[in-house]
């Protein structure tokens, strides 16, 4: 018996990175086709930007079961980190991105003490904060700093080619990481801790610590993404970045793909945004009511997301 | 024998296709290069969300300018010269950014549309500023007047149906440094639209000598005026401005008259450009002896030099809709015929043509909402709107509109103070 | 000082009318993990009942009460059979809810849009008496006192349906501990039923009332109430119903206080409260034990 489970992971090991490998193989070559097969290129940076958010929230609702509803809050907190470093330093763009992702990790860190909470309160309290943050920066008070209710422009630095190749990057990175919780010990040791984390705990794992882990590199992957979408858009109100239907669209679309996975937020992001885009440019009037009654649907007949389909019929899912 | 001949004949057959194929998709490529069969105007409206009510009046009258000029065969391009149809591509963006943002680039780079129109409000047409500098499109921009689209020389914006922020509110502050105000109260909403007339407001208010003595903010999405009233009233002043939209001046009014404070002087932004829908929500009372900026269509411009003046566009107006129209539906409308002008007058059927015509046809032309006037920034200098009061009738029962101020338009005297209820 | 005591009675009766607004969404996740994030939206639809009601048949919106409990049953019976069922068996109810019921919202929101249409619709104020009505020689106008003596009504019935009523104390034992509950023998389906459209129409009546406090109603409040509810619900407490005037209260003082002194900010009043009272004691002020991750 303890022979077969060692050669089992040692094989499982090589396979997972392959898939990984794969999976970010085929990820780079779809997105650096796309903006030759369709002109339209904000869309195809808009279906990234999504995926992004729906694997960063997945990084931290998949293998924590922590649902953050104000998860646009990191998202926000990047897009203005790296704005007002554009605006105020000389540092060149890339590394403002960086400083945003960085902002949104420090901001984590601050909000640390939610992880105390469980369930609902935490997710309340996270949507407290990603509010407060929205209120905050767009005070007229702060206008000096934060541009207030008149947003922020970074239109010496927009460059739409550039910023789509960094959104790739980033999303490879959150991909990769995804990956990483998926076939990885650490992984693992969050999936112990999310089952029963008070036997984890006996067992000897630092409960708070992997959380912690977990959440930092949630709210790292936003910021990145939000650093990004404000190069790429360059003009924007604070509403633009902190809406709440950002948080709602990277829920959604974690969900209906299948969280815990590495695929299951980019088959559920892509598609649903697809959709809604279609839908929106066919039968606007209707939009709303078709896209909600596909969540609900969704919800009361494939719970566990697209990818529970497959895994329903013993399909190891990625 | 028969083979060679019959070769040559399918040779000599073939060549001849060939030849002709080529002459006919030469001339017609030619023919497509000169015109094209319609004129494309991309724009987006919003048909739900907080912008959704502005933004479909605004649509609204792009399409009856549509229809209108389809009427009669079409635009004359001077490029082409000819007649062409205009076809309007537009989508939805449901009031978010992050959708306009995408349909912008739709129109720009799938739909190839020939004319790029902005949807209402500063917000939705902000995202299309640096997408429409990118591909090199001059960007229409009815009613964004965010002061910060303004801040450099370009050839891709122009301010066409509403007042930059910058100007708007200097006649107001110039009527109240008139009528010897000293003491001013501003509450505004924390947004651009808002927050840059209220600071416009304060500087020149300053400048005339009469800082405000209350200048506060609001989130935009505040209902509840009671205390704030209440706070204002405690600064003592003669006049109380409040600045926001349509969902907060409803509420200011209402607050208003339900609490037994009086101020010598009040003025809201919206009941001049929708004043049915305050009409029913505030009521005819407590909207009586208030200030607003009065827009067309009830502000009358009899002398137009291009398209309809006030009179024949509300009766055309009306026949075609069935209802009388506001001002969003005024400057969807003098979008299109100002973008008719552009393309009749430029001589090249090209982008910075356009402009130029635009830059050509500024300080010259005049339109049911005023001189048009731009500046090289893209800023709207002229369609300035005049202050007005909103005086009840002889029976009480409806209101009549006071023009002010400025003097060469105005239509009656102010009522100052205002009466006590 | 003047300014301090209308602030004070008008944070109080705000309050007592915010505490109406989240009731029915203390309810409905004091008993079943429930969190309806289309809870604003039924809000906005009671508003537009009491619209309907008085622009179309001419009646006292007030009349709307009677019928948006009425209509709660109506729709919110079948709703609760097709939907809450289904949830309860899956593996996170309390997560699949907030899918399930943004999908709701967006439904109704999308409705509300296509058979009113955008624009802002009002209540005439004469219908609740136009003038105004003092505390302490501080006057608020009659919507208010209205506004809050349902509210502080429906509270009081709510009280007494708990500790008076078996159909109460069977709720009261759901919502502290559900599964010893049905281990008893309780009907937790029909006490469940019955919560939610209490939920449902706790919703609908304080929407008659949001055209009076607010200005008026529009089919895209339904978000902001939604978080306001929240928030006042999670200060006062998470779960136990009752507490919900706590959070009221302090929101709507919180809120009045903060617009007298430094109006832009008032926005950020339910919020921070939350944060701080979720990370202080994250039971809410009346508290009920929350089980720390």
């Amino acid at each position: 018996m303890p022979n077969s489970t060692s050669t089992q992971n040692v094989s499982a090991k090589p396979n997972r990175l392959r898939t990984s490998i794969i999976l970010l193989v085929v990820l780079t070559a779809v997105f650096l086709v796309a903006p030759h097969l369709y002109a339209n290129q904000s869309l195809v940076f808009t279906i990234m930007t999504f995926i992004v958010l729906a694997q960063g929230l997945n990084l931290l609702y998949g293998f924590t079961g922590y649902l953050p509803f104000g998860y646009v809050g990191f998202f926000g907190s990047g897009a203005y980190a790296t704005s007002l470093l554009v605006l105020h330093t000389h540092l060149p763009v890339l590394a403002c991105v960086a400083g945003g992702g960085l902002a949104a990790a420090l901001i984590g860190v601050i909000l640390g003490p939610l992880l105390r909470l469980s369930g609902a309160y935490f997710s309340i309290a996270n949507l407290a904060a990603s509010q407060i943050l929205f209120f905050v920066v767009s005070n007229p008070d702060l206008a000096d700093i934060t541009g207030g209710p008149y947003g922020l422009k970074i239109e010496q630095v927009y460059d739409p080619t550039a910023s789509y190749y960094c959104m790739l990057v980033v999303l490879l990175i959150a991909c990769g990481l995804a990956a990483y919780f998926r076939s990885s010990g650490f992984g693992m040791a969050l999936r112990a801790i999310k089952q029963d984390p008070v036997s984890a705990a006996m067992a000897g794992l630092n409960v708070v610590r992997h959380r912690l882990i977990a959440w930092l590199v949630s709210a790292l992957i936003a910021g990145l993404a939000g650093g990004v979408y404000a190069w790429g858009i360059s003009v924007f109100y604070p509403d633009a970045v902190f809406t709440l239907d950002f948080s709602v669209f990277a829920i959604v679309f974690a969900l209906f793909g299948g969280v815990g996975t590495v695929i299951g937020p980019i088959v559920g992001a892509s598609l649903l945004y697809i959709l809604y885009s279609a839908i929106g440019i066919s039968t606007p009037q209707y939009f709303q009511l078709i896209y909600g009654g596909l969540i609900v649907l969704l919800v009361l007949f494939l719970p566990g997301g697209l990818l529970s389909l497959l895994q329903r019929r013993g399909i190891n899912v990625f | 024998m028969q083979a060679k001949r019959t070769r040559k004949t399918l040779k000599t057959t073939l060549k001849t296709v060939a030849a002709a194929l080529a002459c006919a998709t030469a001339s017609f490529a030619a023919h497509a290069a000169a015109a094209p069969g319609e004129i494309k105007i991309g724009t987006l409206y919003a048909s739900s969300g907080p912008f959704a009510v502005a933004s479909l009046g605004q649509f609204e009258g792009l399409k009856f300018w549509a229809n209108n000029v389809n009427k009669n065969g079409g635009i004359f391009v001077k490029a082409y010269n000819k007649k062409i149809p205009v076809k309007i591509v537009a989508y939805d963006d449901q009031s978010s950014t992050a959708t306009a943002t995408t349909l912008y680039n739709q129109l720009i780079t799938q739909d190839k549309v020939d004319v790029l129109m902005a949807d209402f409000g500063s917000v939705l047409t902000s995202v299309a500023v640096p997408l429409a500098a990118e591909h090199k499109m001059l960007l229409i921009d009815p009613t964004g007047s965010g002061a910060n689209f303004f801040t450099q020389k370009t050839n891709y914006l122009a301010d066409v149906s509403i007042p930059a922020s910058t100007v708007w509110p200097v006649p107001l502050a110039q009527f109240l440094l008139k009528q010897g105000i000293k003491r001013v109260a501003i509450i505004y909403d924390a947004n651009d639209f808002d927050a840059s007339q209220a600071e416009t407001m304060k500087t020149e208010l300053t400048k005339g000598g009469a800082a405000p003595v209350f200048y506060k903010s609001v989130p935009t999405t505040e209902s509840n005026y009671n205390v704030l009233l209440h706070t204002a009233k405690a600064a003592n002043p003669q006049a109380l401005l409040e600045f926001g939209y349509p969902p907060n001046d409803i509420a200011f009014l209402r607050s208003l008259s339900q609490s037994n404070l009086h101020f010598d002087m009040t003025f809201t932004i919206f009941p001049g450009q929708l004043l049915t829908l305050l009409k029913k929500n505030v009521g005819v009372k407590s909207l009586a002896y208030t200030y607003t900026y009065p827009t067309p269509p009830l502000v009358k411009y009899d002398k137009v030099t291009y398209g309809m003046n006030t009179a024949d566009f509300v009766s055309a107006f009306n026949a075609a809709e069935k209802k009388d129209p506001n001002f969003l539906d005024a400057s969807g409308y003098n979008a299109g015929i100002v973008v008719q002008k552009m393309i009749e007058d430029a001589p090249k059927f090209t982008q910075e043509d356009f402009h130029q015509a635009l830059m050509d046809m500024s300080d010259k032309t005049t339109t049911l909402l005023g001189l048009f006037k731009i500046n090289e920034n893209g800023a709207q200098l002229g369609q300035s709107l005049p202050v007005a009061q909103l005086v009840p009738n002889a029976k009480g029962d409806d209101l009549n509109i006071s023009v002010v101020y400025p003097d060469d338009h105005a239509t009656g005297k102010p009522v100052f103070p205002a009466p006590k209820q | 000082m003047e300014l301090l005591a209308y602030a004070v009675i008008g944070g109080i009766l705000y309050g007592i009318f915010f505490t109406l607004v989240g009731l029915g969404l203390n309810l409905l996740f004091g008993v079943m993990r429930i969190i309806n994030l289309a809870h604003g939206q039924f809000i906005v639809l009671g508003g537009y009942l009491a619209w309907t009601i008085s622009d179309r048949l001419g009646l006292n919106p007030l009349w709307s009460i009677p019928l948006s409990i009425l209509c709660a049953i109506v729709i919110g019976w079948p709703l609760y059979r097709a939907v809450v069922p289904r949830l309860q068996r899956s593996d996170d109810p309390e997560m699949l809810s907030f899918i399930l019921f943004f999908g709701i919202g967006q439904m109704l929101t999308a409705v509300t849009m296509l058979l009113f249409g955008a624009d802002q619709r009002s209540l005439p104020e004469d219908a609740l008496g136009s003038g105004s009505l003092g505390l302490f020689g501080q006057e608020f106008p009659d919507s208010w006192w209205w506004a809050a003596g349902v509210s502080l009504t429906a509270l009081a019935l709510l009280w007494l349906y708990f500790s008076r009523t078996r159909l109460g104390y069977a709720t009261r034992a759901v919502m502290s501990e559900r599964d010893e509950a049905i281990a008893t023998g309780i009907d937790v389906r029909r006490v469940s039923t019955i919560a939610f459209v209490a939920g449902l129409a706790l919703a609908g009546i304080a929407g008659a009332f949001v055209p009076y406090l607010l200005g008026s109603v529009s089919p895209d409040l339904g978000d902001g109430l939604t978080t306001t509810a929240f928030a006042i619900v999670i200060i006062g407490s998470l779960g136990n119903p009752l507490g919900t005037i706590v959070g009221g209260l302090v929101f709507g003082l919180g809120t009045m206080l903060m617009q007298t002194y430094y109006s832009s900010w008032s926005n950020v009043v339910p919020y921070a409260l939350l944060l701080i009272i979720v990370l202080i004691r994250p039971s809410g002020l009346l508290g009920k034990a929350v089980r720390l991750a």
